[in-house]
């Protein structure tokens, strides 16, 4: 009997198998996906059809600078940059895209309208934060982040935009680049963020969050 | 996890699935990497798919992913997993001992095996078999054998449209447990966590639609837009002839007669780091008193529920709330003869809260309560004492003297994952009722805070 149900379920496989379309396909290796398949299908479950996530444990990557997600894509493809969340959530579904669909994703979101995220949580901390992100912190040696990434925050190539960027993930960010050597390719951050405290830190993340770049 | 007789006479249903997957992957074209299960399969972790991590709760993430038929990432090469629990389970008073079999005692308890993933672009399947290892016990020599059988299958096709302004998802799935399709744990299918089979861990009443598992098959259609609304109605037999792998190694508790409708419909919603979802569902089942005589008149289930589920999902913290209150009437009982009146009713409530810190520590609060009518047929007092006489005495441990299901449970749990496969926890199953009262409930002298149990386990995966 039990070979009369495979033999079945078989059946209904192989029929329904007859509708599928790459068009719609949930698959990240083959080749054949539309740029725009993997963004509706994979990308946009954590990130948002327009890269303006809605959850703040995932980052926002409308209108970021191409080269910067370029060089992101590669460093999870390459295992690179090896953060948790990237670990637990790039790693994966970057393990086979191509150099063109790097480019491909990367130019979609780079052309995406980022969304104003209007949020003010502490209005004390957005000033603090305004003044570190244009004049850094002379005693402690902080640099301006002004000076790599954009009077706007829009930055520049390499140095992602930060412009209404989540918070949470900010400052997760910093505290990665000041505590570990999991994203080599932001070396230059560690001296950056060597000196800042948690406060500072905080400051400069909720002030990037409430702007629009 | 499920509390059914089994029957000897299949054939390791293991075997089967290996032999189905053999088929699968021989049919299906197309390139093929890494190794079995969905976190193989995704290459993610699986807090990616669990709220903190915790089995089987899924986070928004996860449930698109099992709405979408388990098709997300590539087919892997060989999509198995294998899951075993150990466990020790101590009631508080084990007297009479026949009634505790194993109490104190550390036992490997089940093991799983999975098979399970993408089989193309557009079907998918979740299916389990579990082998008992202590799912029966010779009367006369008391030696205990194990067994397998089919636990939750889940055979998917699901398609998503999808664009700047709309997503759309539809899916039809073939599945032996009613709810076993939900994405919210809230359903009856996953809500009741109780990975044991010895002590008391549960009222002994429950409602129909959660009584049907691996007995029936089931076609449902479901559609899930803009990860708002969800609806889903699915049609449900005692499974047989083809799709008897449905409910292989099992016996039928409860025979249905023909089809019988089940439906859901949810809402949900995504802000930061929340969601929430509130839904209502239902069940309609006919059932044959005696399951191996499938003629004659049925008992009348209806069953409807409405639940509630609230996740923050923040990095390192997850915090989760459930709700789930099922109201069933039951008719034609008088009929059937399994209950004394014409119609009665059953209650159940469940809530539960949990919080896990990075993945790895966690705890929850549940509580479970069981309420309803009286019934002397359905909810037995007395027995014949066996003598001829028509004597009649209480029923011992499971007798409720007043004829009532009213169960009432608080449930604390703690538990620690030291790694994303394993899990060790601790509950503690504390009642304030059982069978209708707090003391004496059985009428030979059992009180409720007798049946409190401790259960400790082990559980891993790979």
């Amino acid at each position: 009997m039990k070979y009369k149900s495979i033999s079945a379920l078989m059946l209904i496989a192989v029929l329904m198998n007859a509708c599928s379309t790459p068009e719609r396909s949930r698959s990240i290796v083959t080749q054949h996906v539309p740029i725009k398949t993997i963004v509706t299908q994979q990308c946009s479950n954590c990130h948002g059809m327009t890269g303006n996530s809605n959850s703040p444990n995932f980052p926002n990557l409308a209108a970021q600078q191409e080269a910067y997600l370029i060089s992101q894509l590669q460093g999870f493809r390459a295992h690179t940059r090896s953060d948790k969340d990237g670990y637990d959530y790039m790693w994966g579904v970057t393990a086979s895209l191509s150099d063109e669909q790097i480019q491909g994703l990367a130019t979609y979101f780079s052309e995406q309208q980022a969304v104003l995220q209007n949020k003010i949580s502490a209005p004390e901390k957005v000033v603090r934060g305004q003044d570190i992100y244009e004049h850094g912190i002379s005693d402690k040696e902080v640099p301006a982040c002004i000076a790599c990434h954009g009077g706007k925050a829009e930055g520049n190539q390499i140095f992602p935009r930060l412009a209404g960027q989540h918070a949470t993930y900010l400052l997760k960010q910093l505290n990665v680049f000041q505590n570990t050597e999991q994203r080599p390719g932001g070396a230059m951050m560690k001296g950056v963020s060597h000196a800042m405290t948690k406060e500072n830190m905080e400051d400069v993340a909720y002030y990037l969050e409430s702007i629009h770049g | 996890m499920k509390n059914i007789q089994q029957n000897h006479s299949d054939r390791p249903l293991v075997l089967s699935l290996f032999g189905l997957l053999t088929v699968v992957m021989m049919l299906v074209s197309g390139a093929a990497q890494a190794l079995p299960t969905f976190a193989r399969q995704t290459g993610q972790s699986c807090v990616a798919c669990h709220a903190g991590g915790q089995y089987p709760e899924l986070t928004p993430y996860g449930r698109l992913f099992k709405l979408t038929g388990y098709t997300l990432g590539e087919r892997p090469t060989v999509p198995l997993s294998v899951m075993g629990v150990a466990s020790y389970t101590k009631t508080i008073n084990a007297d009479p001992s026949s009634d505790f079999p194993k109490n104190a005692v550390a036992l490997f308890q089940t093991g799983s095996v999975f098979l399970a993933g993408k089989i193309t672009d557009n079907i998918g399947m979740f299916a389990q078999a579990t082998y008992d290892n202590y799912a029966n016990q010779d009367p006369t020599t008391n030696q205990w054998s194990g067994h397998s059988h089919s636990d939750n299958i889940d055979l998917r096709y699901a398609d998503r449209f999808i664009s700047s302004n709309n997503d759309l998802i539809v899916g039809l799935s073939l599945n032996n447990n009613p709810s076993v399709t939900d994405v919210w744990n809230t359903a009856p299918a996953w809500i009741q966590y109780v990975p044991t089979n010895f002590g008391v861990t549960g009222a002994n009443a429950a409602p129909m639609v959660s009584q049907l598992g691996q007995q029936v098959a089931g076609l449902g259609a479901y559609v899930f837009w803009n990860k708002t609304l969800y609806t889903e109605v699915a049609l449900y037999q005692t499974a047989k002839g083809a799709l008897t792998i449905l409910k292989s190694g099992n016996d039928i508790g409860n025979r249905l007669s023909g089809s019988n409708p089940y439906w859901r419909l949810a809402l949900s919603h995504e802000w930061g780091p929340h969601n929430v979802m509130a839904g209502m569902f239902g069940m309609n089942a006919d059932v044959f008193p005696d399951p191996t005589v499938p003629s004659g008149p049925t008992t009348h289930y209806r069953d409807r529920g409405v639940d509630m589920q609230y996740q923050y999902l923040l990095d390192e913290h997850a915090f989760t709330t459930q709700l789930s209150y099922i109201h069933e009437s039951i008719r034609g009982g008088d009929v059937t003869g399994v209950a004394s009146n014409a119609t009665n009713t059953l209650n159940q409530l469940q809530l539960k809260a949990s919080y896990v810190y990075r993945a790895t520590y966690g705890g929850s609060l549940s509580y479970h309560q069981t309420t309803g009518s009286s019934d002397a047929t359905l909810y037995a007092g007395l027995q014949d004492d066996g003598t001829g006489t028509g004597n009649m005495i209480p029923i011992p441990g499971s007798g409720s003297m007043n004829n009532n299901p009213d169960t009432r449970i608080v449930i604390p749990e703690l538990f620690w994952m030291p790694m994303q496969y394993a899990r060790v926890g601790l509950q503690y199953y504390k009642y304030n009722r059982f069978n209708g009262a707090s003391s004496n409930f059985d009428g030979a002298g059992r009180n409720a805070k007798d049946n409190n149990t401790l259960f400790v386990y082990v559980w891993a995966a790979y």
